[in-house]
């Protein structure tokens, strides 16, 4: 024990203490702002679980596949749009998403479209094409930019630069569990359970099917991108909070730890003065 | 009178949810009316008002973009923006009328800055008048 002085360990001590302020105040920040997304979360989930409801009923009832929304051209090239945090401390909530993403994108000529800082860097460094990285702030993003890289998408994707299009988020299921996935937007997928002469085609489009498909697509895109915006936002906070949450636990363990040794030190050093006292050195 | 379910969604939540007797929206090709047993469709909506008819009570909004869908006799109103008349922000709507003007009178805007100044402009114009 005498061999660590006791001024040695209070320093530790000290220096741990303060990590343990910086990743206590980064929990409660976290914890409000969680809040504030979660709430966020449940008000747009009706639009999203409606609107994407309402797009496959169309699909799956729509058998003359006119539209091109609803081929699969069969071909290699895909867009990724892949939503990630602006910032680190997040438990493994930036490397999970984009394991999952980097895993989809094997084997296929793939471009990016990221979203959040975290991406941006991440394709950046892996020199990964990049359809634009004006996207580098998750946090601010808003339902009108959603929309806007919706309406790009589809142009892009009418135009045969790629064949299919994903989006890679977070679910947030509760705050201790957030579930990587991965979403095929474009074509819509169809399920292939059902036959198709028992496919009803008898609702009515007004003006058209292709005009509708041509301008109720990109706003669906929004939509979803929106609401997977919103959840990835969210799991950011959730996983930042319980990943702080136990820095501070072990910030805490590690300083009880400490004490109990500087104690110890403090005690022999006083057992060694007094035993040389008595001995009369 | 008899009712149908439905169901108006934004990206901001569910603004109504539950029977209602009819429903006018203004879609791309111009207003259509839905009242219960209206044949399954789909449409495209335009930028104007919706008038709700609610237990008798009648409720106007602005409604703009998105679309409309009955299938099996349920209605949903699925809008980018929906805003019932006595919700919607007067002073905000004239401030976005006055931006766009200002746009469209300058000779150096781009094309692409017309089109959202006269989309802006609709906008503005349909909650002002929804509004009144």
């Amino acid at each position: 024990m005498a061999g660590v002085s006791t001024k040695e360990i209070k320093n530790r001590i000290r220096s741990m203490e303060s990590t343990r302020q910086i990743t206590k105040a980064m929990q409660m920040v976290a914890a409000s702002k969680l809040r504030r997304a979660q709430a966020q979360v449940t008000s747009s989930r009706p639009y999203f679980e409606i609107l994407y409801a309402a797009i496959h009923e169309i699909a799956e009832s729509n058998s003359d596949l006119s539209s091109p929304y609803l081929v699969d051209r069969g071909g290699k090239k895909e867009a990724h749009i892949v939503i990630s945090g602006d910032r680190g401390l997040a438990g493994g909530y930036n490397s999970n998403v984009l394991k999952l993403a980097v895993s989809k994108m094997a084997g296929q000529e793939s471009s990016v479209l990221p979203i959040g800082k975290k991406t941006v860097d991440y394709f950046k460094s892996k020199e990964v094409t990049m359809l634009s990285a004006t996207y580098a702030d998750a946090e601010e993003m808003s339902l009108g930019d959603c929309f806007t890289v919706a309406k790009d998408l589809c142009k892009r994707y009418l135009a045969g630069e790629f064949d299919r299009v994903y989006v890679t988020y977070t679910r947030f299921v509760s705050v201790l569990s957030q579930n990587p996935e991965s979403l095929q937007l474009l074509p819509l997928v169809r399920r292939d359970d059902i036959p198709a002469d028992t496919r009803k085609s008898d609702i009515m489009y007004e003006p058209s099917c292709e005009e509708v498909f041509e301008t109720i697509i990109p706003e669906y895109l929004g939509g979803v991108l929106y609401g997977a915006l919103c959840e990835s936002r969210a799991s950011e906070q959730a996983a930042r909070q319980s990943a702080m949450d136990s820095a501070t636990q072990n910030a805490d363990d590690m300083i009880a730890d400490l004490s109990l040794k500087f104690n110890r030190a403090r005690q022999a050093a006083i057992t060694q003065e007094i035993t040389e006292i008595v001995a009369g050195q | 009178m008899t009712g149908f379910p439905l169901k108006i969604v934004t990206p901001d939540g569910l603004e109504f949810d539950g029977i209602a007797e009819s429903l006018t929206v203004r879609t791309v090709t111009g207003d259509m009316g839905i009242m219960a047993k209206h044949v399954d469709c789909v449409v495209p909506l335009g930028m104007g008002e919706a008038t709700v008819v609610i237990d008798g009570q009648r409720r106007r909004a602005a409604c703009i973009g998105g679309m409309v869908s009955v299938i099996n006799g349920s209605v949903n109103l699925v809008p980018t923006t929906f805003e019932w008349a006595d919700e919607i922000d007067v002073a905000r709507a004239e401030a976005s009328e006055k931006r766009a003007q200002a746009i469209l009178a300058s000779k150096s805007a781009t094309d692409t800055e017309v089109k959202l100044a006269k989309a802006r402009l609709k906008r503005a114009l349909v909650r002002k008048n929804v509004r009144r």
